[in-house]
């Protein structure tokens, strides 16, 4: 055991736990693992050993391999094309179905229900958002946030909006302020659109029947490997009706064959019916 | 250098701080057009700042200047710029992956995990050099280089503007050059 790589180590808690990382960017995996082993002062053989008997282990693992970095209206002008070039288009609809994969601790999808009510069509929005880190999911649902930690995003959001409608709502309109604290909590009326649900994108099918029109799985991909990617994307397009649209995050791109079938402006890929699909 | 064969590197990586930005673009313009590595400059940047940086780098640069998404692969003779926000990656396969983890050393891209990530997949196939700075991250990253027999250069400390980034790499091990802006431009001319 003493040559135990962390490649084999992704594949024991493959075969021992739900979990499979091992297609995961080598590079950011590897250094995931090493912090714990430093966090935790212990050695891949310890880590593998208590991975083999500790659920409860393993799932506090899963919160420190993941990277659950997030913000509200995380890059601006991806949510400014979304609100005047994108989102318009839906209001022939009757129902507008979104998936939020990857959504870590809610940010986005907040910063999401914000734009469709300011848009006036959160009646017809029908949000699911998932993520592999079940406290993620937790602390989305309770929709509770550090004002200090988000006061620059606020303010962007408040330039922002005011820009494009005089009379539009200021983020504070959307959420309580807790007397005395640094805290805020988002209101019932947008906590209450949102099925949060723990799903992992690798190793379980995805779990909706519905197709979407609109799916955000943004700084998520990154974190896998080409291979990986191609089969995840594969898994949204299967997903999106014609004209829907895939999101992704600021340096995220697709490679390979899916590049030919989504349309893409910014950070918005649409995905081409394939009646008006034709090579150039 | 003598007896290491044509193309034997698979990258030259620099760091430096916001304040490296003047001395990278020197670099860049003094760098003949045919050199046939990639180069990957992982800078810090001021927060909030919509930077022109990546205009800026490339205004006088000789080579085509990029920020690279995520898993594009790396080419000879194009230099790769370090997203704001993101921690830049290089893995085995010569491909880039971004990350968005924490800040390390207050710095999001952070030069030692570039700089580390480089030296993990290239070994000693790898050149790096870290320029003035006012922080030690990147230090780390270049000992790590050296330890895995890559090439280290250190820009002179009495050419830095601020001398704590070249510093703190000088007081982890000792690097193959230590040069001014005008050696390293002459250096990497003469690879
Ligand atoms: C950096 S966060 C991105 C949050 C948000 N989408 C944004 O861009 O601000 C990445 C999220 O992806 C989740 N994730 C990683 N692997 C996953 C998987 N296999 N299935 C579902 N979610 C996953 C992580 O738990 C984390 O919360």
């Amino acid at each position: 055991m003493g040559n135990l790589t962390f490649k084999t180590y992704l594949e024991e808690l493959k075969k021992h736990t739900p979990y499979n990382f091992c297609e995961y960017s080598d590079n950011s995996i590897q250094r995931r693992i090493d912090k714990v082993l430093k966090d935790h002062k212990m050695t891949l053989e310890d880590l593998l050993h208590l991975t083999r008997t500790d659920e409860a282990f393993v799932e506090n693992l899963v919160d420190e391999i993941t990277v659950n970095t997030t913000e509200l209206f995380r890059n601006m002008e991806t949510w400014e094309h979304l609100y005047t070039k994108v989102f318009p288009n839906l209001k022939s609809k009757k129902n507008i179905n979104i998936w939020h994969a990857g959504c870590s601790t809610g940010q986005e999808v907040y910063s999401n229900l914000i734009l469709f009510n300011e848009l006036g069509l959160l009646d017809k929005v029908k949000v699911v958002a998932t993520d592999i880190n079940q406290k993620v999911i937790s602390n989305a649902k309770k929709a509770e946030y550090l004002y200090s930690a988000h006061q620059s995003s606020i303010q962007d959001y408040n330039e922002f909006i005011k820009k494009y409608n005089s009379n539009a709502h200021t983020f504070e309109h959307y959420c309580d302020m807790e007397k005395n604290t640094d805290k805020f909590v988002f209101k019932d009326f947008l906590k209450k659109k949102v099925g949060y649900m723990r799903h992992d994108l690798v190793s379980q099918d995805i779990p909706f029947y519905q197709k979407f029109d609109v799916i955000f799985c943004r700084n998520v991909l990154i974190y896998f490997n080409p291979e990986l990617q191609m089969r995840i994307v594969r898994k949204f397009f299967d997903k999106l009706y014609d004209g829907g649209v895939l999101i992704l995050g600021n340096h995220e791109a697709l490679h390979g064959f899916f590049k030919t079938r989504f349309i893409r402006s910014g950070m918005v890929y649409t995905k081409s019916s394939t009646f008006q699909f034709k090579y150039k | 250098m003598m007896n290491r064969k044509a193309s034997y590197y698979k990258s030259v990586v620099i760091g430096g701080s916001a304040g490296s930005f003047s001395i990278v673009s020197k670099i860049l313009a003094g760098i003949k057009s045919d050199f046939r590595y990639p180069i990957i400059v992982c800078l810090h940047r001021l927060k909030h700042i919509r930077s022109g940086l990546l205009e800026g780098i490339n205004l006088k640069s000789n080579l085509p200047v990029l920020e690279p998404f995520d898993k594009d692969n790396m080419e000879a003779g194009k230099v790769y710029l370090a997203p704001s926000n993101y921690h830049l990656f290089v893995e085995f396969d010569s491909t880039f992956s971004l990350s968005t983890e924490e800040v390390h050393n207050h710095s999001r891209p952070s030069i030692d995990y570039t700089f580390s990530s480089a030296s993990t997949s290239f070994r000693e196939k790898v050149i790096g050099i870290i320029l003035t700075g006012a922080n030690k991250d990147g230090a780390t990253g270049m000992h790590e280089i050296h330890k895995k027999k890559g090439y280290t250069i250190v820009q002179d400390p009495l050419t830095c503007d601020v001398d704590t980034m070249p510093k703190a790499a000088l007081q982890l091990f000792t690097p193959d050059q230590i040069l001014s802006p005008d050696g390293i431009i002459e250096f990497l001319n003469n690879l």
